[in-house]
């Protein structure tokens, strides 16, 4: 759905990317791990639209990024950020609404806020809608953000926002100020979307968080790729030690039997 | 058709320079002929304050500008500001039916506005020298329908000068005077050529310490040292702001001067010594008292 | 959320329904946006109806109806006609064109750089703005041939245009970086821009002749004295079009406030805004400061007054801020110009007594909500 060829990103002489080909398909959660500095966040943003490669193109639908009219990717792609920082006291539903501004002209205001509602609900803040977004917890703000990219590409197929509208989610490093409960939190939200049929990419720290979720992991070193393929081939001794420099061994997490990493 | 008098004074005389012609048109233009004589004034500028006061005409002023600062009753009467910052609406509230203005002040833009309201204005040329002072006092006394007055008011004041000249006429040593003025921090801005206070000084037989420089310039502490001044002369508001005549003569670039040597500095009120007003025989008298006492001093 | 975590979720609070909220809200705004309006037309009543001369409403009537063509039924002296007609009215269109335009540019400008302390005058486009007007006061007649034609009316405006264009791009890629912009470069490249601005402004007035020099200081210190209906219609379109082309902006300058590549991401172009938003801005702050010279802290007060009554949202912000800042300016002027009768205060001096205790009150309140 989501295609990146050949990607390469240069800067201050400095090959951030290197000739990085990745898809993401729909219906399945993608987690890109990777030690600091290997590029996630850069493929992230060029898979996006916000970084334009050197070489290398990036298709949605079989079609350039730079050739979707702004508003069509939008309501077709979110991306959740790192963090948000916002110096002005927005309520948290004004942010969720906020996302449903590549809606405007197309969708009433009644939907709008229902959609925003829908979307508070689906994350578990409906509470914090009448809050100070300034004032939120680093986790109430990224439960405030991703229902606002939710909001952003909600679409009304089933009635319930889950239709059929190839959908990409791009999640960069979404649990870093969560909590443990709000970190598996939302990773089931996003399993729960590819579910639905949604392209999820999700930029991660943890690898064990990510085996716990994705159906395919793509291991990301010095901006090349390392491994791609499904977590139990890519989350091996050899692999993890080569890439991050640390000795594991890899054990089977005792109810789902998904690879876990635990340092020799 | 009656010319009025006051452009028959101006073109009698050989004084014309381009900018008084253009004063000149407008106020012929602005000073309609009436029998009346205006009984509602306003005096815009320290000179023209003086004059009407010495015209006696003071019971006529509704009210006059900030720099008008002499005589002390002028500071009773209702202030419309610094005369180059004036306010249009203000002064039409207070009625008048004359507003003598001195030619710097200004905005243009507050100038035009009361001119198009049809009240008389008349500006005056603001010449440095005695034939300006009796320029400023024909055309003040011509505006207040005090031309006989003025006159005499004119002659009196080119009378005290030519006392005040007849002594200075044998005088040839010129003594080098530096006039500083403080405005606010920073250095002390000193006068060069062609200012107010070159002018002064020239009538009082000095010669500006600074005749490199034009204008009022920030004073740099070498040029002050290298002109060497033999005389100091300073507003008495800048005198208090600058410690006083110790500090200033100590000052590093002063230090070594004639003037420094001999103690010779000179406090004056600014508006009397560079207001050329009615006063400036006495400006000058005073001020030739320090440069040259010994021509000054009684026979 | 699926059925499993929804059973840790916590339940949202009984009786919470955010679409009464959003209701009750919308009609709070809408309140709020009318009493602005009435607040304006009370203070472009007052505007007009106040001053040294006495002019009662009556005869204000009157003397209108008699430039409609109707009958005056007053008794009024020339000297009121003139008040009203060629003083005080042009005076507060003045007023409410610089006051729209200085508060709607500071709106928008602290959208631009996500940060409610980017004032025109604190981050140095004013100031940028005053220096290219001061360059056309004392060289102007020293211009080329070609801009002889150009009237000083046209230019001036024009020239602080362009001088504001500059130092608002100037601060912007100073300041901005990674699509983020640092509060503190961003005050300290306006401290650093104001004094270079400040500096060669002095070179000025120390070459300028006695001519330029008052022109410059009447300037410099701020006036909505002096103004005629004739330069009012060449600077008008100049205030007023950057001010309503502003309020279009007002969801792009929402979702920039997240930052460049969050609202790139929700569907924006975020380089034309950026562009829009400068240009505008320089447009509105040059052609005031052409007219009324430097009037600080409109653009940083009024915005944030209509934030603290009616929240952040642009959509409203702008459109309230236009009003606001119109009242404001009338006010402050009103105030200027019958303190110290018969003479006036600078308006300058004025705003900045206002503002520069409020940004102070300002600053200890965002400390207190740690919003720093």
């Amino acid at each position: 759905m989501l295609a990146g060829s050949d990607l390469t990103v240069i800067r201050r002489g400095r090959r951030l990317l290197d000739g990085v080909t990745l898809a993401v398909p729909g219906a399945s959660l993608t987690a890109l791990i990777g030690p600091n500095g290997a590029g996630k966040s850069t493929l992230l943003h060029v898979l996006s639209g916000a970084l334009t490669p050197e070489a290398g193109q990036v298709r949605f639908l079989d079609r350039p990024l730079g050739d979707w009219p702004r508003a069509d990717l939008a309501r077709r792609r979110a991306v959740l950020p790192q963090s948000s920082t916002l110096s002005f006291p927005f309520r948290a539903l004004d942010v969720v609404l906020m996302g449903r501004s590549a809606h405007a002209g197309r969708s009433s205001h009644d939907h709008d806020l229902a959609v925003a509602v829908a979307a508070l609900t689906a994350v578990d803040a409906l509470a914090l809608a009448e809050r100070i977004y300034p004032t939120l917890s680093g986790g109430e703000r990224q439960r405030v953000q991703l229902a606002r990219v939710m909001a952003q590409i909600w679409t009304d197929d089933d009635g319930e926002g889950q239709g059929r509208t190839p959908r990409v989610l791009l999640l960069d490093e979404p649990t870093n100020n969560l909590d443990l409960l709000h970190q598996h939190q939302l990773m089931r939200f996003a399993r729960h979307l590819a579910d639905q049929g949604v392209g999820v990419l999700a930029v991660l720290h943890d690898p064990n968080l990510a085996a716990l979720y994705a159906d395919r992991m793509v291991v990301l070193a010095d901006g090349r790729m390392v491994a791609d393929g499904p977590v139990d081939a890519v989350m091996t001794e050899a692999v993890i030690a080569r890439v991050f420099g640390l000795p594991v061994t890899v054990q089977r997490h005792p109810t789902r039997g998904t690879p876990h990493l635990v340092p020799v | 058709m009656i010319l009025p008098f006051v452009s028959l004074a101006f073109a009698s005389r050989a004084f014309a320079s381009r900018v008084a012609m253009a004063l000149l048109l407008c106020v012929v233009m602005a000073v309609p002929v009436r029998a009346e004589p205006p009984e509602r004034v306003i005096s815009v500028g320290g000179a023209i304050t003086e004059i009407v006061y010495a015209l006696g005409a003071d019971d006529r002023l509704v009210a006059v500008d900030s720099t008008s600062t002499h005589p002390a009753a002028a500071d009773d009467l209702p202030d419309v500001g610094y005369m180059r910052r004036l306010a249009a609406e203000p002064i039409l509230a207070l009625d008048p039916d004359l507003m003598i203005l001195v030619e710097d002040a200004g905005p243009p833009e507050i100038i035009a506005q009361l001119r198009e309201t049809g009240i008389p204005l008349v500006t005056v040329p603001d010449e440095p020298s005695i034939a300006g002072v009796r320029d400023k006092v024909l055309t003040v006394a011509e505006a207040l329908g005090e031309a006989e007055a003025g006159a005499a008011l004119a002659a009196e004041i080119e009378a005290a000068h030519a006392a005040v000249a007849e002594r200075l006429a044998g005088v040839t040593e010129r003594p080098r005077v530096l006039f500083l003025m403080s405005i606010g921090a920073g250095a002390p801005l000193a006068a060069g050529a062609e200012t107010s206070a070159a002018a002064v000084i020239a009538l009082a037989g000095g010669r500006t310490a600074l005749e490199d420089i034009t204008g009022f310039k920030p004073l740099s502490p070498e040029a002050a040292a290298a002109a060497a001044p033999d005389v100091i002369v300073v507003p008495e508001r800048t005198l208090e702001a600058m410690g006083g005549a110790e500090a200033i003569l100590s000052r590093a670039e002063l230090a070594d001067s004639p003037a420094a040597r001999d103690g010779r500095l000179v406090a004056m009120d600014a508006l009397l010594l560079l207001g050329f007003g009615p006063r400036t025989p006495e400006a000058v008298a005073r001020l030739a008292e320090s440069l040259h006492p010994d021509a000054m001093a009684v026979r | 959320m699926s059925g499993e975590v929804s059973a840790t979720a916590t339940v949202p609070a009984p009786g919470q329904d955010p679409a009464a909220w959003m209701r009750r809200r919308g009609g709070r705004t809408r309140l709020a946006l009318v009493a602005m309006a009435g607040v304006l037309i009370v203070s472009v009543l007052l505007s007009v109806g106040i001053g040294a001369v006495a002019i009662s409403p009556a005869e204000a009537l009157s003397i209108l109806a008699g430039q409609a063509g109707l009958a005056p039924w007053t008794d009024h002296t020339r000297v009121q006609e003139t008040v009203l007609l060629s003083l005080r009215l042009p005076r507060a269109v003045l007023g409410i064109l610089v006051g729209g335009a200085l508060a709607v540019a500071g709106a928008a400008m602290q959208g631009l750089f996500r940060n409610p302390l980017a004032d025109p005058g604190l981050v140095g486009v004013s100031t940028g703005a005053a220096l290219a007007a001061a360059v056309v006061i004392v060289l102007g007649g020293a211009l080329p041939l070609g801009l002889a034609g150009v009237g000083r009316d046209l230019l001036l405006p024009l020239a602080a245009f362009g001088g504001g264009l500059a130092t608002t791009w100037l601060v912007y890629r100073i300041a901005s970086h990674d699509g983020r912009t640092e509060v503190a470069t961003l005050l300290l490249a306006g401290i650093a821009l104001n004094a270079v601005a400040g500096a060669a402004i002095g070179v000025l007035v120390f070459v300028s002749d006695d001519q330029a020099l008052r022109d410059l200081n009447f300037w410099l210190l701020g006036s909505l004295g002096g103004v005629t209906w004739d330069r009012l219609l060449i600077a008008a379109p100049l205030m007023l079009a950057p001010a309503l082309a502003a309020l279009v902006l007002a969801r792009p300058l929402n979702a920039l406030l997240f930052g460049e590549t969050e609202a790139v991401h929700m569907g924006f172009d975020v380089e034309r805004t950026k562009r829009l938003v400068v240009v505008l801005a320089a447009l509105a702050v040059g052609s005031s400061v052409a007219l009324t010279g430097v009037i600080g802290f409109v653009g940083l007060v009024v915005p944030h007054l209509v934030r603290m009554t009616i929240g952040p949202d642009h959509r409203v912000l702008l459109p309230a801020s236009l009003m606001l800042g119109a009242s404001l300016l009338l006010l402050a002027d009103l105030l200027a110009r019958t303190l110290v009768l018969p003479a006036e205060l600078p308006i300058g001096i004025l705003t900045s007594v206002i503002g520069g205790p409020f940004f102070l009150w300002l600053l200890l309140r965002r400390r207190g909500l740690g919003l720093w």
